[in-house]
């Protein structure tokens, strides 16, 4: 985890972390993002629904972080790793809590092994390309990287591959052959969206059906 | 009752049917979508809230798997729990304080 270098380091004085200012464009962007962004309310929804209710200063944290990683998920302290040097705006800070909640979602509902098993990595990183708004045809295209038919698939595994790659030290073949054995699996499981949100409106549509779900398995 | 008001099952084919989601649709599974699944669980809703003093069950396709539905919609199993166990209980240091 040689990209997140202050996990390790006490945390500054009060004074120097309120001056510093992206500090606290983090805290509220963040703070806009719990209370409106519909990816996130939904997922904040679902974990507590599992039993893990998401706490702003428990389960979040702004640091700092080298290169160009945005976020992450630390499994051994539960808590969500936001960049504040790396994410400058709202739209971005949505994609990112949306990406690690959808992590911290399957940690809480699976026994997932971040540190030794690939293959769970490797899955949780598919979900999270998938249903976060990762890869959307302007996000791509953004990154210069052109497709149409299916591309979003394309985008997911690489996507997938490169942050295995940039969390764990693993060959790029072995990374490569965990995403393409659990990419099947893996990508089709849209917890709790059911849906591939496309847009705000999708996922607030995926919203109601989650609220819905009572009147669903009433019936079963 | 179904697990959707009818009014939903009809919003959702609208909205299967319109020009963006078929873009979106086409860019994520290289296919158009098909959106005859909608309509008639729409048409089922519709029937049954007809005939509810006939029939109180709720039609089976209704409940089978609403609307398009991929593993996951809904409470349905999915597809990865083949790649790892599913929890019974949250993990245990989640609300542990940090130190």
């Amino acid at each position: 985890y040689r990209l997140f270098p202050d996990r390790k380091k006490k945390p500054q004085s009060f004074l120097v972390r309120s001056l510093f200012t992206f500090h606290n464009k983090c805290q509220l962007m963040l703070r806009l993002t719990l209370e409106t962004n519909p990816y996130a309310r939904l997922l904040l929804e679902a974990l507590k629904q599992s039993g893990c209710t998401v706490f702003n200063d428990r389960h979040f944290s702004c640091e700092n972080c080298d290169g160009c990683v945005s976020g992450g998920f630390d499994a051994a302290t539960s808590q969500i790793v936001l960049c504040q040097n790396n994410i400058r705006q709202q739209s971005h800070m949505n994609r990112v809590v949306t990406h690690e909640l959808i992590h911290a979602f399957d940690h809480c509902r699976a026994h997932v092994d971040w540190f030794k098993n690939v293959k769970h990595l490797a899955c949780s990183e598919i979900r999270a390309a998938n249903l976060s708004g990762d890869c959307t045809l302007m996000n791509e295209i953004a990154r210069f990287k052109f497709g149409l038919k299916g591309h979003h698939q394309t985008c997911v595994r690489d996507r997938a591959i490169r942050s295995i790659l940039a969390v764990r030290k693993v060959s790029k073949e072995a990374a490569e052959k965990a995403v393409d054995e659990v990419f099947d699996a893996c990508f089709n499981d849209l917890e709790p969206f059911g849906r591939i949100p496309h847009s705000k409106a999708d996922a607030k549509r995926a919203y109601r059906d989650f609220q819905n779900r009572d009147r669903y398995n009433a019936n079963l | 009752q179904p697990p959707r008001s009818c009014e939903d099952y009809w919003g959702e084919w609208k909205h299967c049917r319109g020009l963006r989601h078929a873009f979106h649709h086409y860019y994520a599974h290289g296919e158009l979508p098909d959106c005859g699944r909608w309509r008639e669980d729409y048409e089922a809703c519709r029937a049954w809230e007809r005939d509810r003093a006939a029939a109180a069950q709720v039609p089976a396709p209704l409940l089978a798997c609403p609307g398009l539905c991929r593993p996951g919609l809904l409470g349905q199993k999915p597809r990865s729990r083949g790649v790892w166990k599913l929890r019974k209980s949250p993990p245990p240091d989640w609300y542990l304080p940090l130190d």
